[in-house]
């Protein structure tokens, strides 16, 4: 019979036409690869056998449910959180990864999945430190890597005398033996080592610098983008998210009141 | 020639190659695939213009409309909370424009109902939205109970223009974090939810489209094949040239082949227009306008709490990045570099951000006179913070309900006239696809109606000589 090549030739068409989504969507992997934090308590810390903790690992592992999928972390130091996501290494960072329009010409963000602001620590008897503007002529802790101090003194003008640390762990000992009068960075960073220290240290909730924590995904997997945004809004509406919140930085200072699904960044 | 002579000659022709009996059983085999294949193209145009329907309906009559809904109810959130930082902010002066500001505070109320009602009728059975949309609805009660008693306290305080006393303001805070931090990110995010689906229906819609056009061209092929067969077949073993009812038979269906085919090809670019043109722009423009007026709120309170006049300077230049950015570590730097680009290159394109995004395919003279009117704005808010900074509150409070408000005033109606345009090609675009789907749909049955006729009335004749 004469139809049937034609019938075979239009059913290969049409399966052709309808072929599945873009390749490189995260949306029906059977395992995503996220890219954790391994040196902050509380967001994303490698505990001693190896394993991954903290709220970043905790919502990481909800949203990967969400997707229907397995998860397995890598560890993502500050500096290679594009590069694991630009080189294949991550399908996902959720690592303290705030959005900014810089970072989004090379990657794109699902979320944000939590707002954060810029805070200040000090010791729990330290007085006169109630805003940014208080450290003006005082001195702070300046991370390698991290552009916190710099945003005092450029983008806020404000005096304040920066002291160089390698990582947080060196800033807490200077700040405990009076070598700096404040640390300043995300709020949740601050809370975080605010919880392991235990005493001695304090919030000032001082809330400035808004910084919008998104899910870093490969740029143009909007699909996924798109999926990640509905997970985070179950992640609010269930409940969760305050629950997660209270887990890692209940008792910390940290303003934990209201907690609301933030205004997403959208994934075009 | 009689016909009784031609089927006798027939016969024994057929009597060579074929067994008499299989003369009939061949005409009704080409005709059974014949009617295969149309009706084929029949189910194909059938379900291809359905599915463009559904997709039509979708994008222009649910998702579309919940943009324009939940776009307006993030605007008059906004502005209420705007105005009430203003009313705060002017204390015991300005008497008329404080009157002005809470008539203004009244009607975005009213306004935040009304579309909050709409966007709640056009979610449906969505539990996503509709959990968010109830939460919206709380916390409106709760803001506005707020926002009361901040007025209250203010009225009582009587202070001069400038920051209110600390009571004052801390119910105010309660109240904006609740609007700024709660009640914006959710309707901002319903907005980009039908987003969402707008940009999933289209391309589906698009790809069924595509395939549907095979399809058709597929079936319409094998249709217009199996008429011209049986034509040359009965030519051949009966000695017409023609058969006429064959014949109109095939020119109607190679006319409804065409027809389908650039019909639906044309509901594709339709679809195409009405999200790039339409839809798309829209978006950018409402996200444009939210935002916008959300750092106007921000100008407002900058000079009202100075606790916290960073955080919402910082907010601010957060937010004009996203609207059109340049590259700035602090607002004076943001400032002078959109100045900067502009003076280099008046109707500059493709500035990243909504802004930028709204203008990428306008005319020169309109980008130029929207990006003129958005440096204006950014020049009065340079004024308002040397103010702010310099401690002369009550010159500053004067800049922002002068110069700053008419600047403002002047980007938004560009704003808001551009949205206007785009929503019009919009819905003109979603009309034509669906009145060019309503005309196809009108004639399919009566064009495939008349062809089966016509087959049967060429080929029963021939049938009826074997009787």
């Amino acid at each position: 019979m004469r139809a049937l090549p034609v019938a075979i030739a239009l059913a290969v068409l049409l399966v052709g036409a309808c072929g599945g989504s873009a390749p490189d969507s995260i949306v029906g992997k059977k395992t995503v690869v996220v890219g954790v934090r391994p040196d902050l308590p509380g967001l994303g810390l490698r505990r001693p056998d190896g394993s991954f903790e903290g709220f970043d690992v905790d919502v990481a592992t909800y949203l990967a449910g969400r997707l229907g999928a397995g998860v397995k972390f890598v560890a993502v130091l500050a500096a290679d959180r594009e590069a694991v996501l630009l080189d294949g290494r991550a399908d996902l960072v959720l690592a303290t990864f705030s959005i900014t329009q810089e970072r989004k010409k090379r990657i794109s963000f699902a979320g944000p999945y939590h707002v954060s602001y810029q805070d200040i620590m000090v010791r729990s008897d330290q007085k006169g430190i109630g805003n940014v503007r208080d450290l003006a002529g005082r001195a702070i802790c300046a991370v390698e890597g991290s552009n916190a101090a710099e945003r005092v003194v450029e983008e806020r003008g404000v005096a304040a005398r920066l002291v160089p640390a390698k990582d947080y762990d060196q800033c807490l000992t200077l700040l405990k033996e009076g070598a700096v009068d404040a640390i300043t960075t995300n709020d949740v960073i601050l809370a975080g080592l605010a919880k392991r220290e235990k005493a001695g240290l304090r919030l000032v909730n001082a809330r400035f610098n808004e910084q919008r924590t998104g899910v870093g995904i490969r740029k143009g997997d909007v699909e996924g983008c798109e999926v990640l945004n509905r997970a985070i809004t179950d992640l609010y509406q269930d409940g969760t998210a305050a629950k997660l919140m209270t887990k890692w930085f209940g008792g910390t200072g940290l303003d934990l009141t209201s907690v609301h699904v933030p205004r997403f960044e959208g994934c075009e | 020639m009689t016909i009784t002579s031609a089927v006798v000659r027939a016969r024994t022709r057929a009597g060579k190659t074929w067994p008499g009996s299989t003369v009939p059983r061949r005409i009704r085999l080409i005709s059974g695939i014949t009617v295969i294949a149309l009706a084929l193209l029949f189910v194909t145009l059938a379900g291809t213009t359905q599915i463009a329907r559904t997709g039509l309906r979708v994008i222009g009559h649910d998702a579309g409309p919940q943009v324009v809904a939940t776009a307006g109810l993030y605007f008059a959130l906004s502005d209420m909370d705007g105005q009430i930082a203003l009313v705060l902010l002017m204390g015991k002066a300005h008497g008329q424009r404080r009157a002005e500001a809470l008539q203004q505070y009244e009607r975005r109320r009213n306004e935040a109902g009304r579309t909050l009602m709409q966007a709640s009728a056009l979610a449906g059975n969505d539990p996503r939205k509709r959990r968010t949309i109830q939460a919206v609805f709380d916390g409106l009660g709760r803001y506005e109970r707020l926002a009361g008693q901040a007025l209250l306290l203010d009225e009582q305080a009587r202070h001069a223009p400038g920051p209110p006393p600390r009571q004052v303001l801390d119910t105010y805070r309660e109240a904006t974090d609740l609007m700024r931090e709660e009640l914006l990110p959710q309707a901002y995010n319903l907005t980009l939810e039908s987003g969402t689906i707008v940009r999933r229906v289209h391309d589906e819609t698009r790809s069924s489209l595509s395939a549907g056009r095979l399809v058709v061209v597929g079936a319409g092929v094998l249709a217009l094949g199996c008429l011209v067969w049986l034509q040359v077949f009965l030519a051949r073993r009966f000695r017409r040239v023609i058969a006429p009812a064959l014949l109109v038979a095939s020119a109607i269906a190679a006319m409804y082949v065409y027809t389908g085919f650039t019909v639906l090809d044309r509901e594709a670019g339709t679809l195409l227009t009405a999200k790039r043109d339409g839809f798309d722009s829209v978006l950018s423009l409402a996200r444009a306008r939210a935002i916008s007026n959300g750092m106007h709120g921000d100008q407002t309170r900058y000079l009202l709490d100075p606790q916290r006049a960073d955080t919402y300077e910082h907010t601010y230049l957060d937010a004009a990045q996203s609207v059109l950015y340049v590259e700035a570590g602090n607002v004076k730097t943001y400032h002078d570099q959109v100045s900067a680009a502009l003076d280099v290159s008046p109707r500059r394109q493709g500035f990243p951000g909504f802004l930028g995004a709204a203008l990428a395919k306008q005319d020169g003279e309109l980008v130029s006179v929207t990006l003129t009117d958005y440096d204006g704005f950014q020049r009065a808010d340079a004024d308002l913070r040397l103010l702010g900074t310099g401690g002369r509150r009550a010159e500053a409070v004067a800049v922002r309900l002068g110069p700053l408000s008419e600047k403002f005033d002047a980007y938004d109606a560009k704003l808001l006239d551009l949205s206007e345009r785009h929503r019009a090609v919009f819905e003109r675009a979603v009309t034509d696809g669906e009145d060019a789907l309503a005309d196809l749909w009108f004639l399919l049955p009566a064009a495939m109606v008349s062809i089966a006729v016509l087959v049967v009335a060429g080929i029963l004749p021939r049938l009826g000589e074997y009787r």
